[in-house]
């Protein structure tokens, strides 16, 4: 387990409100991620726990309070107003997180190969030569060497996902965002992915996990939380989390999740 | 066997009118499409409006109406068109537009994830149009465009309205002529040649983006 509280800290978001129309889907979330954490974020579906990870590299927009990467408020509230960080600035920040998506989401006119160059080439303006010796290590690491030429459509999911994960890793980022990276899976390649982000987890990435695997959470993560309704219900490290739920709620949803 | 020939030689004018109209409005009304497309998907409100009315009023008239327009009712307010300009531009406005609503609906059909997964890598929206959107776009098009393409070889006989000699007023000028249906015969196999070169360069360009 990663030694929790004493690390650097990658993410603090406070007291953050968000809500469609007049729907408030959270509630005031404060959440906290330091170095090396593995924070697994679960609960129902509704509960507003994918919104929250969106709400990390915006690609949903909060309504109230703020969130810090590395010291660096992405967003910040003035005058009860939310404020982002201007373009660039919103850029550099955001350059930190890496983000893998529960459909994967691969460039599918690209190939394995192609997908996880494009972003540090067009993006960083790295020549080929100065990334495909670490995009092929990535791909070696995730156990896809010889699917490099390949095309997403040609994989299977999990294989997917885990070329997914090489390409988010491929831009070097601090803070790996997972979306229930498992969820469109078929159960016998879950496995596979997990096992992926296990070996992240053990090289001390940071990361937050939004995801429905209780044995991951369990064995990997070094906080969770569980949230229901737009609200943080309970929290804490996994042993006494899962051995010893708090609150009724919790209790219920770990009943029926195994 | 001669006057055979001697026809053949008078449609051959009437060919390059004919191609001149096809392969200008195509380069033309293409990049157009593109533009009026990302303008009605824009979200200046204004912009899309204005592109939406645009796009009402050429698919909601005849190209035969637009064509005399131009050629007709634009004089009368001070801009004179050469003949070929004047048939140009209706034609190009009006595939333009066409290709407009060809072209967002292929880009609205690409995933939201698509859009999502270049942002979270850091792509801005020109990079994310341009490398990961449009190539999608381009395979999912293909074959409504190359419909349109079709269209538009006969769409260009309508030119005959603007006293153009385009292959089929050719073809019908020597008909009445000589009471001779060989230049129909003539217009028809050349119509069907230009469809079927483009039905093989369109399955070509298919496979070639169908590829993954």
């Amino acid at each position: 387990m990663a030694n929790t509280n004493t690390g650097e800290i990658m993410l603090k978001m406070t007291d953050i409100h968000k809500a469609y129309d007049n729907l408030e889907v959270l509630k005031g979330i404060d959440i906290e991620v330091r170095r090396g954490e593995v924070l697994a974020i679960i609960g129902p579906s509704g509960s507003g726990k994918s919104t929250l990870l969106r709400c990390i590299n915006k690609l949903e927009t909060i309504d109230k309070g703020s969130i810090a990467i590395k010291d660096r408020f992405l967003v910040q509230t003035k005058d009860g107003e939310a404020v982002y960080a201007s373009g660039k600035e919103e850029r550099e920040i955001l350059s930190s997180t890496g983000m893998v998506f529960q459909q994967f989401n691969l460039f599918p006119h690209m190939t394995v190969l192609e997908n996880l160059l494009e972003a540090p080439m067009q993006v960083k303006g790295l020549k080929r030569s100065e990334v495909e010796p670490y995009a092929r290590e990535l791909l070696g690491k995730v156990g896809l060497s010889d699917r490099a030429d390949y095309y997403p459509s040609q994989l299977s999911g999990g294989q997917q996902q885990r070329v997914a994960i090489a390409r988010a890793l491929c831009m070097k980022p601090d803070i790996m965002l997972f979306d229930e990276p498992t969820s469109a899976l078929d159960p016998e390649l879950t496995g596979e992915v997990l096992k992926t982000m296990r070996e992240l987890a053990a090289e001390h990435m940071t990361m937050v996990v939004v995801t429905h695997e209780m044995a991951f959470a369990r064995e990997a993560a070094s906080q969770v939380i569980f949230m229901a309704d737009g609200n943080i219900v309970e929290q804490g490290e996994p042993e006494t989390f899962f051995a010893a739920p708090k609150e009724e709620r919790t209790k219920n949803f770990l009943q029926n999740m195994l | 066997m001669e006057k055979l020939f001697d026809i053949f030689l008078l449609m051959l004018d009437g060919t390059q009118i004919t191609l001149e109209i096809f392969f200008v409005t195509l380069l033309l009304s293409l990049p157009l499409g593109m533009m009026a497309a990302l303008g009605r998907l824009s979200s200046l409100k204004i912009i899309s409006r204005i592109v939406e009315f645009y796009i009402w009023i050429m698919r909601g008239t005849p190209l035969m109406l637009q064509l005399l327009f131009v050629y007709f009712a634009l004089p009368m307010i001070g801009i004179r068109l050469p003949d070929i300009a004047a048939a140009l531009l209706a034609f190009t406005l009006n595939y333009a537009a066409y290709f407009a609503e060809i072209f967002r609906a292929g880009i609205q059909a690409v995933p939201k994830g698509q859009y999502e997964a270049a942002k979270t890598l850091g792509m801005s929206y020109p990079q994310t149009m341009r490398r990961i959107i449009l190539p999608q776009v381009i395979r999912i098009v293909l074959p409504p465009v190359s419909n349109e393409t079709i269209n538009l070889v006969k769409d260009t006989s309508l030119v005959y309205i603007l006293a153009m000699n385009d292959l089929l007023r050719v073809a019908r000028t020597i008909v009445q002529r000589e009471f001779d249906m060989t230049p129909f015969l003539f217009a028809a196999i050349f119509y069907l040649a230009m469809t079927f070169v483009l039905t093989w360069g369109f399955k070509k360009l298919e496979a070639y983006y169908g590829k993954y």
